[in-house]
């Protein structure tokens, strides 16, 4: 649980295309190649007492039918993509690492693009560094944890003459946590700072976030609770005065929720969170009305055999944006996997949002008309394992934007073939 | 009347002074009859132990019975070493009984010692009676506490739990908030004219 807490940066992160169902912590969208140990107890090399390194490496080739994400005249260019990481513990192949634990992982994808295409030529190649660091004591009636992640992102932009669109992102936590009377009662409390900078066309939108979270839940059943939570943020852009010119605004994101986290039967988990939520932009323009400042979010995990697993969510939130100020957001998605024979493993998800773009935007014209993007991604892998520790398989990516702005609009897919590791 | 006590009192003596091996001067036993010989059923009208005797037995009898006390006690302190309740309580038990019975032998010696000194035959065969009897339960009483059963014997072992749980439940706690997890997305374009 507590590596859960931190080293959860998806692969899919990575390549600027995911975003997962939080509450559940599935990844949703095309799963790529491992970046950090999979938590397989069987594998790992023993460096010495008490500390486990796992290792891995991956590799893809497939096909990209739209590199710069184009709604007219796409290009398309065969690609190759590998990774490597390694990833350093105290947990042992028995069992838990005690009441101290550690985790360091390291690793780098490299991306090329085989296409001998003039425009896709200064994008050919891209590393994408990613590193974590956690650390966790405790357990009992008080625990405690921090951690920290980053990666660096590289992607083609959208315009081909114009730069990669770059970004550093770098998150570091701190929690406590005290759990008196057995555990029933369990309070958090936890900080994050979420450094996000990027660099060319965006780096006016480079941000710096702080959040305070503080949490509450009262477990009637062992693995049901009810819980409170309350989240105050605070964003501010680092360059301020290219903020400025494009309308970028402070904010103060609050919200409080409430609802039910855990167990509802053996086989079936939920997440029910409804709640206030307020962006309080520094400007003339925030969130509100009664929708507007609702949060809900709802999601199910069921498990219909030891092989299986079926998710499926919604969520309401608002989320800051680039090209605007901020973004009410629908969130659909659902994820299925599965695993066949224990050689075969199934993973297919999607997600459709629904984003309605408000405040000040960064295109004048938009600002004008509106912007309501309807954002689609399917991802889709069948790997056949040759061992628990080596696998090949097939992927297949899609994404798609669809908006009231038409030169936004895109329809991306990506086709791999791909051979995995990890030890 | 006088005639009967006096021989139920003898017969009393005379059984509880045979029933004491260490006696200096015990009774002969009836199989010291002739082989063939009638037996002789006749009961001894009084014991043979002289005065001074008896007070020597007495103070034998004390003697034994502090040894007895003594030993207890240390089964005591040895079952609060070894925190074994249920020993314990046995022993304690024995402990108690056996500090009454020494209160009454106490007082049993100093009526002998008084009718020791008075010649009161009567009230000196009575009182070294109690004294017999009460130093016989006493060395009872040390026997008990040495066969005072304690954990070792009634001890099945650590309780054990089986717990078996469904595997379908998740082993990670489901009920925690979750982890403050990056959305790191492609920014979506922000105009024809940036990136």
């Amino acid at each position: 649980m507590n590596r859960r807490l931190v080293l959860w940066v998806p692969l899919a992160a990575m390549i600027l295309v995911a975003r997962s169902a939080r509450a559940q912590e599935v990844t949703i969208g095309y799963q790529g190649l491992p970046y950090k140990a999979s938590g397989e107890s069987s594998t790992g090399i023993q460096v010495s007492d008490g500390v486990l390194l796992h290792v891995g490496a991956g590799a893809e080739a497939g096909y990209d039918t739209n590199v710069f994400y184009s709604s007219v005249g796409a290009i398309a260019s065969p690609m190759i993509r590998t990774s490597v990481f390694g990833d350093l513990s105290n947990a042992t192949r028995t069992g838990a690492a005690g009441r101290i634990s550690f985790d360091a992982r390291a690793g780098v994808v490299y991306r090329r693009y085989q296409s001998d295409d003039s425009a896709v030529e200064p994008f050919r190649n891209a590393w994408m560094p990613t590193a974590g660091l956690a650390l966790s004591a405790g357990g009992g009636q008080f625990g405690f944890g921090i951690a920290d992640t980053f990666a660096r992102l590289e992607d083609p932009p959208y315009n081909p003459s114009s730069v990669p669109i770059t970004r550093y992102n770098n998150q570091a936590s701190a929690e406590g946590r005290w759990a008196p009377g057995g555990g029933r009662i369990t309070a958090t409390l936890r900080y994050t700072n979420m450094v996000d900078i990027f660099q060319g066309a965006y780096s006016f939108s480079s941000t710096d976030g702080n959040y305070l979270m503080l949490d509450g839940s009262w477990k009637w059943l062992p693995k049901t609770a009810i819980f409170l939570n309350a989240q105050q943020g605070y964003i501010f852009y680092l360059n301020e005065a290219e903020a400025a010119v494009n309308k970028k605004e402070s904010s103060y994101p609050l919200i409080v929720t409430a609802g039910l986290r855990g167990l509802l039967t053996e086989k079936t988990s939920a997440t029910v969170a409804l709640g206030y939520t307020n962006g309080f932009y520094a400007g003339n323009f925030s969130t509100g009305g009664l929708w507007g400042s609702t949060y809900l979010d709802l999601s199910a995990m069921l498990r219909p055999s030891m092989l299986s697993r079926i998710v499926a969510g919604y969520r309401h939130d608002f989320q800051n944006a680039v090209v605007a100020s901020f973004s009410y957001n629908e969130t659909f998605y659902a994820s299925y996997v599965q695993q066949i024979a224990g050689r075969l493993a199934l993973d297919l998800s999607g997600r459709y949002s629904h984003r309605n773009y408000e405040g000040q935007f960064v295109d004048p014209l938009q600002m004008a008309t509106g912007r309501t993007d309807n954002f689609v991604q399917v991802g889709g892998t069948l790997d056949y394992f040759v061992r628990n520790w080596i696998y090949l398989g097939v992927g297949y990516s899609l994404l798609s934007n669809s908006s009231n702005i038409a030169s936004v609009e895109y329809l991306k897919q990506q086709m791999f073939v791909r051979l995995g590791l990890t030890y | 009347m006088v005639n009967a006590k006096v021989l139920l009192t003898t017969t009393f003596v005379a059984s509880t002074v045979f029933a004491q091996g260490q006696a200096p001067a015990p009774i002969a036993p009836p199989s010291a009859a002739v082989p063939g010989a009638p037996a002789d059923v006749s009961v001894k009208q009084r014991p043979t132990l002289t005065p001074e005797e008896m007070v020597n037995q007495s103070r034998e009898y004390a003697k034994n019975m502090a040894d007895v006390l003594k030993r207890v006690q240390g089964l005591q302190d040895q079952a609060k070493r070894e925190k074994d309740i249920i020993r314990l309580n046995c022993v304690t038990d024995k402990v108690v009984q056996v500090r009454v019975n020494m209160s009454i032998a106490e007082q049993s010696m100093a009526s002998l010692q008084e009718a020791v000194t008075r010649a009161d035959e009567g009230e000196r065969t009575h009182e070294f009676t109690r004294l017999t009897i009460v130093n016989q339960k006493v060395q009872v009483l040390g026997a008990e506490a040495e066969n005072c059963i304690g954990e070792d014997l009634s001890f099945v072992g650590a309780t054990k739990v089986d717990i078996e749980i469904d595997p379908n439940i998740p082993q990670y706690d489901p009920t925690q908030p979750p982890a403050p997890g990056i959305d790191i997305e492609r920014p979506g374009e922000a105009s024809p004219l940036t990136g």
